[in-house]
């Protein structure tokens, strides 16, 4: 009944949600059969803080060509060492990017479907994921034999539950997978940013609109303050553009951008139809208004009614509060 | 070039969703349907790539007799033609079952270029691409914004977390999965419908095939999320309400 | 009396030489005419033929014939004293018909009319009545275009001069020759002047506006009937106006009867906020089309004479159709344009794409996801429409999705729960497809059609009602062309219907109205909602109001395509609202009501004033209700 736990790095550091991802594996099984798996072309740091955490085992999966990912090289380089382990059960990994890239390659080449994009775990197990853009919770379970492979969505575990430092270190194994150039068919560059000169609203995970509820433009220090603590994007409704107290390039609506963030804050927006289109698919709605019948509340899964003038100050104020 | 774009008929985005009588699947009388988006943006992407280098855009959709619609207004757009894998289990497949459906076609066809979407709006497993660059030994990226036909083979831009991209050369054939919104989707028109009537749709049945369809993974239950979306209203001073609204967002919400 | 008058002189011999004269320029003259009018009527024969065309029933085309040919009803309605100047001169033709026939065949000797004879006498002067009442309006016109010169008119043109020229001087010629003595050398030279000048005359129609002389009454005789219809498409290579293989002999007939009075540009509110359209220059442009490459050119209509911005700018709002004096029927033509850039792909714009892939992926054209219109209905408990109610309310996009919509919706629902009236919302509904329609996609609008056409056969609706004027045109006509739909009415006509039910509000307000075009002018109806309106205050009329309403800018599916460019249509109207100084400014139409609100939050926001309330007249009905 043992657990491989594949870690993500970013920056020469283990990945949040691969924590995440280990709070979960210890729903399948207890931490003393979870083995955790580092991979890279150096891996000892990465080792160092693994074995840190609440598991068995670390292996360092090292190979001069897993240096970049490539799906060709991962792949290759954890069957390998799917295939040296005994009964490995489960394979967890975070459901990211990089995840959803090879591990669907790395289940097939086992024979195998990885139940990806999981936000729950629940007894048998049973895996729950979402259906229908989120409108549905499906429950999925293991039939075949062999390895389940299982990726886990970011927030689905608190990272901080059960992940915790134990005292003692984890040993650290090194693999040495066989690679070779020839098997890697992709060649992918450094990552570079998206244009820097123009906002993408479109890709903004967080997102803080302003309306005409902020009177004049000598007020917009104020709410954008409130975006910097949340590291937020500013966007505002169309009467703020059209005074050109922003740029048109921020202009939420249907004369404007379509956004879809996690997280939407409308601040002294009533919400007029053109402005919900832009809106309506963020993930989650936040609405300031001192108007409580303002239609904008209507779309919001929070909402305070109250003076913005007090409540975004107040509110920047507990953003900071809660990262420190 | 020729290049096969794997589409899915998926309920329309706003079709209220009710859940059948078996619980293991949604009710799909009286749905609406429509053509999933992000397959919409790899359709897209393999008819600008046509109107550049004058390729074959061969559609490939796997499903009940309704998909037939969806492949229509895929030859509509601009599609040469379509295979259409007659299937009516298609949800009991895993990802699997249903990528081996598409890749024993393509297979067939043996395009330069496999093109899908990132992953479907109903189930939204977003694996079959992958793993049918596997069934078909082929390299594969995905989440790609754009693809240009360079001599050695193709240049696409991948995006990544966070506001990053990178870039990524792959020899053909090759196969990609395609993120929305990279290009700007054509709409249907008449003269697209009235053209489609003459295109070839071969319809081949999954029995043909012979490709497997026992699950390894099963759906057993759908259910409604427990939590409906309604508005909470956080009262109190400013600072009572904004003290609430983080504590909200960190433990309900999870978005900080 | 008559007998006292002295006659009309006419020559009464002529020589040989004179008759073969007048035989060689009347020849001369029909040969000019013919050369220039011959190849514009083979135009308007070899175009395509107008597919579903019935001459009859004939009756309606008879009435429209007698009242605005004949009587000239629409041409003096819409501009009352030039139109009745038009109209003298119209019906000093008409008289003249006889008088003219007589005149060239006098010179061999075949008169009919004899001067001096008792009919002759009558009809001589009759005709001179209207002859001395004709020169006095030509007259007018002429100061009308060379010295008062509205800019309608366009640019000073030498021909309309040379032709009032003419017309004054026949008449003139005419009313002559009752001064002079019979047998006279002076008789005989005013024959001539007379005749010269008719001969002169002939072919200049042809070359001018004044074809409309000769084919208007046709065009209004055989127009396609009702308000801004658009026809259908027939067959798999009809995609609406793409070349010039489409254009129709209706429409071709059309475009050389226009005039270029440029009563369409007058209430135009593109053509009045400095746009790129002029309803007149879409006409005139097919017109140019036709003499250059003919009807069965392959020559795209949007290219040179035509541009596809300005067919995109039009709101369908219909103020040039509908003013239109020789049955120009400009709508069908914008959106056969239109249908011509859509259903072939030609057309490329952001916000459209955007409207069409919402309603090719959903049912309405917000993009909204229909569970918010469940939350909706599930909040104000509507009850579902089971077919036992009386009426299915629509609720149409805006009512479903947009806050104020909403409110319009739930006061309605308050005043028909206080009347009794039973009603029923539908489970689902899809857009009618009114802004695809107009925008001229035929695939999508067919399908929310037929859709809806289904959905509401199963559910056994008979009667439907509807806030939006919009809904309620395109689910009463547009529908027509998929099946039969229900009967429909605007809440307007409802509550009017039950106005004296209702309990009037004590607080009376000062209430201007505004017309929506699919209210007013597309269905006819402009009483029902003032007595609605009048419940709640006295209602006070805008400058422009009724038949000639100004458009608040949303229609023809241009809310959706993003603000426009330059000065907005909906601040125009709104602030014409605003001055009429009225408390509240009173709509029947979701769509006006989102552009004024928009308008004067901008304007009065600015100017730090209070702006008009502004109310359906749903919510002004509800008022009186108790809590």
């Amino acid at each position: 009944m043992s657990i491989l736990l594949v870690l993500e790095e970013t920056s020469g550091k283990i990945r949040r949600a691969s924590w995440e991802a280990l709070a979960a594996a210890t729903l399948l099984a207890p931490a003393e059969s979870i083995t955790a798996v580092v991979i890279g072309a150096t891996t000892e740091s990465l080792a160092r803080e693994a074995a840190e955490k609440s598991v068995s085992k670390v292996i360092r999966v090292e190979h001069p060509l897993l240096a970049q990912y490539t799906a060709d090289s991962f792949c290759a380089a954890l069957q390998q060492l799917i295939q040296s382990q005994d009964a490995t059960k489960w394979v967890v990994f975070a459901h990211t990017y990089q995840a959803r890239d090879y591990a669907p390659a790395l289940a097939c080449r086992m024979g195998q479907v990885l139940i990806g994009d999981v936000v729950g775990i629940g007894e048998g197990p049973v895996f729950t994921r979402q259906l229908m853009q989120g409108r549905l919770n499906g429950s999925y379970r293991h039939s075949g034999n062999g390895p389940c492979f299982v990726s886990v969505q970011a927030g689905a575990s608190r990272a901080d539950t059960g992940a915790g430092p134990r005292g003692t270190k984890a040993p650290v194994e090194l693999f040495s997978p066989n690679l070779d150039a020839t098997q890697i068919r992709t060649k992918p560059s450094e990552p570079f940013r998206g244009s820097e000169q123009t906002v993408d609203l479109g890709s903004a995970q967080r997102i803080v609109s302003v309306g005409r509820g902020i009177k004049d433009a000598q007020n917009l220090p104020m709410v954008q303050e409130l975006a910097t603590a949340l590291g937020a994007e500013l966007a505002a409704s169309r009467p703020i553009c059209d005074n050109g107290w922003l740029p048109m390039e921020r202009q939420v609506g249907s004369s404007g951008q379509t956004v879809a963030p996690r997280l939407y804050l409308a601040v002294g927006i009533s919400g007029a139809i053109q402005h919900l289109v832009g809106m309506k698919g963020s993930q989650c709605i936040v609405a300031i208004n001192k108007d409580p019948d303002a239609p904008i509340f209507e779309v919001s899964d929070y909402g305070i009614v109250g003076d913005l003038f007090e409540v975004v100050p107040a509110l920047t104020e507990a953003v900071k509060a809660a990262k420190q | 070039m020729k290049i096969a774009v794997a589409i899915k008929q998926v309920p329309e985005r706003d079709a209220p969703v009710r859940i059948a009588p078996s619980a293991n699947w949604i009710e799909e009388r009286e749905l609406q349907w429509a053509m999933n988006e992000p397959d919409a943006y790899a359709l897209e992407e393999a008819l600008l790539l046509k109107e550049q280098a004058g390729s074959e855009v061969i559609v490939v959709s796997a499903g009940p007799e309704r998909v037939g619609s969806t492949i229509r207004e895929a030859l509509a757009k601009g599609a040469d033609r379509a295979i259409h894998i007659l299937c009516d289990d298609l949800n009991g497949r895993d990802a699997l079952g249903v990528a081996r459906l598409l890749a024993a076609v393509i297979k067939q066809e043996n395009p330069d270029l496999v093109l899908t979407g990132l992953q479907s709006e109903d189930v939204g497993l977003g694996q079959t691409g992958v793993i049918v660059a596997e069934l078909l030994g082929l390299p594969h990226a995905t989440m790609i914004l754009r693809v240009e036909k360079t001599d050695a083979g193709l240049r696409v831009k991948r995006e990544l977390e966070e506001g990053w991209f990178q870039s990524i050369e792959l020899p053909t054939p090759a196969v990609l999965t395609m993120q929305s919104g990279g290009n700007k989707l054509r709409y249907a028109t008449l003269m697209g419908i009235k053209r489609a009537k003459t295109k070839e749709l071969r319809t081949v049945t999954a029995a043909e095939l012979g490709a497997d369809s026992a699950p390894t993974v099963v759906l057993e239950q759908i259910a409604a999320p427990k939590k409906q979306k309604s508005t909470q209203m956080l009262p109190g001073s400013a600072k009572e309400a904004a003290a609430a609204l983080v504590e909200k967002l960190k433990t309900e919400a999870r978005v900080l | 009396m008559i007998i006292l008058l002295p006659n009309l002189a006419e020559p009464q011999h002529f020589s040989t030489f004179e008759s073969g004269l007048f035989a060689a320029l009347a020849a001369a003259s029909i040969w000019a005419f013919w050369r220039r009018f011959g190849p514009i009527f083979s135009k308007i024969l070899q175009s395509k033929k107008d597919p579903g065309f019935q001459l009859f029933p004939i009756g309606r085309r008879v009435r429209d014939f007698v009242w605005e040919v004949m009587c000239q009803a629409k041409v003096i309605r819409e501009r009352p004293l030039v139109g009745v100047a038009h109209a003298l001169v119209f019906w000093a033709f008409c008289a003249f018909a006889l008088v003219t026939l007589n005149h060239c065949a006098t010179i061999f000797g075949l008169g009919f009319l004899d001067p001096a004879g008792r009919f002759g006498r009558v009809f001589f002067y009759v005709a001179a009545l209207f002859a001395a009442a004709c020169a006095v309006a030509i007259f007018g016109l002429f100061l009308r275009r060379f010295v008062a010169r509205p800019k309608w008119l366009g640019a000073v043109s030498w021909e309309s001069g040379l032709i009032a020229l003419l017309i004054f001087a026949l008449m003139v010629t005419y009313l002559a020759a009752f001064f002079v003595p019979g047998a006279s050398t002076a008789a005989r030279l005013l024959w001539w002047a007379h005749t010269i000048t008719l001969l002169a005359f002939l072919p200049l129609i042809p070359h001018t506006k004044h074809l409309h002389l000769i084919l208007s009454p046709f065009t209004i005789f055989l127009s396609r009937g009702g308000f801004a219809e658009i026809p259908p498409l027939v067959g798999d290579e009809d995609f609406g106006l793409v070349t010039g293989k489409d254009l129709t002999q209706l429409i071709s007939l059309q475009t050389y009867s226009c005039v270029e009075c440029g009563r369409c540009m007058e209430d135009c509110p593109a053509n009045n906020t400095g746009k790129l359209l002029n309803p007149k220059e879409i006409v005139l442009g097919l017109r140019g089309y036709l003499n250059e490459y003919g009807p069965h050119s392959e020559e795209p209509l949007l290219s040179k004479y035509n541009s596809q911005e300005a067919a995109f700018e039009c709101t369908t709002c219909g103020a040039c159709e509908f003013q239109c004096p020789v049955g120009i029927e400009h709508v069908p033509i914008i959106v056969g344009l239109r249908r011509g850039a859509v259903n072939t792909g030609a057309w490329q714009d952001d916000q459209g794409a955007k409207l069409f892939l919402a309603l090719e992926r959903g049912s309405n054209a917000l993009g909204m996801s229909a569970a918010e219109r469940d939350k909706f209905i599930e909040k104000n408990a509507l009850p579902l429409f089971d077919g036992t109610q009386e009426y299915c309310l629509w609720l149409g996009c805006m009512g479903a999705y947009d806050p104020r919509g909403r409110e319009i919706v739930v006061a309605l629902v308050r005043v028909m729960r206080f009347l009794g009236a039973s009603f029923g919302v539908m489970r689902k509904e899809r857009c009618t497809g009114d802004p695809v329609r107009r925008l001229g996609n035929d695939l999508l609008f067919q399908q929310l059609a037929e859709a809806n056409l289904e959905a509401l056969a199963q559910s056994e609706t008979k009667k439907i009602i509807s806030i939006c004027p919009h809904c309620v045109r395109t689910i009463q006509e547009d529908w027509k062309a998929y099946g039969t739909p229900p009967e429909v009415e605007h809440h307007s006509e409802f509550l009017a219907r039950y106005a004296s039910q209702l309990p009037p509000v004590r607080d009376r307000e000062k209430i201007v109205f505004h017309d929506p075009c699919y209210l007013g002018r597309y269905r006819g109806v402009y009483e029902e909602p003032r007595k609605v309106a009048a419940l709640a205050g006295d209602v006070v009329e805008a400058p422009r109001s009724h038949e000639r309403s100004f458009c608040c800018g949303a229609g023809g599916g241009l809310v959706f395509l993003g603000e426009e460019k330059g000065e907005r249509v909906s601040h125009v109207r709104a602030e014409e609202l605003a001055a009429t100084g009225a408390s509240v400014v009173g709509t029947a139409c979701p769509f006006c009501n989102t552009m004024f609100r928009d308008a004067f939050a901008d304007a009065f926001a600015a100017k730090g004033e209070g702006a008009p309330e502004l109310m359906d007249i749903a919510q002004l009905a509800a008022r009186g209700l108790p809590e």
